[in-house]
């Protein structure tokens, strides 16, 4: 089993470097597809990233009636916190809450000045593990009988989670559609180094060779190919992204990003294993009309 | 070993049959001339004991097995009991001699002890040891045709199966390639071989199976060529 690998890994070296010009193009156009592949996950990674930071923000703020006793709210706590999709619940009591928005308010604090007595409710201050589900974790809260009233942004969270779906939903449809581009670019290729062996494929058929003998070969160069044109790829990406982050940092630091080496490392990896399950699926698929003898 | 019971052939978008009713049986150990006239239908008749072809009806067995029942598969591991020397001899082109015998055994995961055993060997047996490091497009086609034979011979197959072998020799070399086989009958081979060769035909009064238009006209034991 090992000899027959090692013995196709030599024959792809061989098949690949014997038809130097076509491998190079066909090296170059893998490559080409691959890096818009990256490029195109680097983008959503970090649309994704973006989608995580505006998501995180939601969260919800729950206002107690007036003359809950601590017994109650200290029941209420627990029970909100033992909710799904809860991550944290902090009580924030009517004089931190006026602290708070004193300190909100700044130079105008002032108009505080005239209370007789504070206005604030008590309140609790949610956020949320799972922030898809802000809807429902603040129904459950405004169903307590110690709960005046919740707010989460009512409708700007929905729109925002609609906006982050639909996001999510294009990255990973672009990703998919490249990774098919690359898949029949890689089968082409290899289909035309198939095509000019057809007649050895059919001795070799003839001889008593199984399928998965003259596959190996094919297979291997696929995997070869597939894995050099996405180690090009990966270190393009990695330069244009450094660069990019750079520029990004000192220019608009208010964006969030993805570090380089944070992102290369699962990219670059992610590209490689892609680039040879591309190259496999690839040989695979131009292979197949010709082992019909 | 060989069993054709019923056969006929038509090849995709042919009307007439290229065999027809054929039945017919060898035994294991038999050495067997296929004649007849060009077109008569000896290459289609060798195609299907290999299974390079399936029957249009009847079966075919070889060894017991019903070719036609194979399933896809299996047919690598059955093709590689029999040693077949095809009539376009089917040798890789840009290899050499030595890889294009090594191939047969290649194919069947052999180790390059058998190989470096076994291949010279087999290319010593047709006198083409001095060119083991030829490629096969530079040898002529009495050269290539040796290799085919060697080839067929190498993996010391029960069943021998060759399609005009000697059709590009001169008498001295065809001769030659006809006593190797005969060799390999002795030693327990079956074989079938499709012949124009009258003279050695004659001369050799085996078993001769004469097709004419794709029937089966004469079957005799120690048998001659017979036609002008
Ligand atoms: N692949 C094919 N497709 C269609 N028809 C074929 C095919 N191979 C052979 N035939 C036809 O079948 C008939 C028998 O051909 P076959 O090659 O078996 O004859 P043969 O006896 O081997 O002839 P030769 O002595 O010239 O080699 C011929 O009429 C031929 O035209
Ligand atoms: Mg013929």
């Amino acid at each position: 089993m090992l000899r027959s690998w090692a013995r196709a890994l030599r024959q792809a070296v061989q098949s690949i470097t014997r038809s130097g010009l076509m491998s190079l193009a066909s090296l170059a156009t893998v490559s080409v597809s691959l890096l818009v592949l990256a490029v195109v996950a680097c983008l959503a990674v970090n649309l994704n990233l973006m989608a995580q930071e505006l998501e995180s923000q939601l969260e919800i703020r729950a206002f107690l009636r007036d003359g809950v006793d601590p017994a109650a709210q200290q029941a209420l706590i627990e029970q909100v916190q033992a909710l799904e999709g809860v991550r944290s619940v902090t009580f924030i009591s009517k004089e931190e809450g006026l602290e708070i928005m004193r300190e909100r308010l700044g130079e105008q604090r002032w108009i505080l000045e005239g209370l007789e007595e504070n206005p604030l409710p008590d309140s609790l201050q949610i956020e949320l593990a799972d922030p898809h589900q802000v809807v429902a974790v603040a129904e459950k809260v405004a169903a307590f009988p110690q709960v005046e009233k919740v707010r989460y942004g009512q409708g700007i969270a929905e729109r925002l989670l609609a906006v982050t779906r639909a996001i999510r939903i294009a990255g990973l449809g672009m990703v998919l559609l490249l990774m098919v581009a690359t898949v029949f670019t890689l089968a082409n290729t290899i289909r035309l180094a198939v095509e000019a062996r057809r007649r050895e494929i059919a001795i070799m058929k003839l001889v008593g060779a199984t399928d998965w003998f003259i596959r190996r070969p094919f297979v291997m160069a696929g995997i070869l190919l597939g894995t050099m044109g996405a180690a090009v790829a990966a270190g393009l990406v990695y330069m244009g992204y450094r660069y990019l982050v750079r520029f990004l940092v000192t220019n608009l630091p208010f964006v969030p990003v993805a570090s380089p080496a944070e992102l290369m490392q699962p990219l670059g990896s992610g590209l490689l294993a892609l680039g040879a399950l591309l190259g496999m699926i690839g040989s695979w698929i131009s292979l197949r009309r010709y082992l019909q003898v | 070993m060989v069993r054709f019971v019923n056969v006929t052939k038509i090849y995709p978008g042919q009307t007439k049959p290229s065999l027809h009713g054929i039945n017919l049986e060898i035994d294991r150990g038999e050495f067997v001339f296929i004649v007849g006239p060009s077109g008569a239908g000896k290459s289609t008749l060798t195609r299907l004991i290999y299974r390079e072809e399936l029957p249009t009806s009847g079966q075919v067995w070889v060894g017991g097995i019903n070719v036609a029942k194979l399933k896809r598969s299996q047919v690598p591991y059955f093709r590689r009991t029999l040693g077949v020397v095809f009539q376009d001899f089917k040798l890789l082109p840009d290899r050499t001699v030595f890889e294009n015998v090594a191939f047969a055994l290649e194919v069947t995961d052999a180790s390059r002890r058998e190989i470096l055993r076994r291949v010279p060997a087999a290319l010593e047996l047709v006198g083409m040891r001095e060119k083991a490091n030829q490629r096969a497009v530079e040898l002529s086609g009495g050269e290539q045709q040796r290799v085919a034979v060697a080839r067929a011979i190498v993996r010391n197959p029960a069943l021998l199966i060759a399609d005009e072998p000697t059709g590009n020799l001169d008498p001295e070399n065809a001769w030659q390639i006809m006593r190797i086989l005969l060799n390999i009958n002795q030693m327990g081979t079956t074989v079938i071989v499709a012949t124009h060769a009258r003279e050695m035909v004659d001369a050799l009064r085996k078993r001769v199976v004469a097709l004419e238009n794709g029937t089966i006209v004469r079957d005799e034991e120690r048998g001659v060529y017979g036609y002008a």
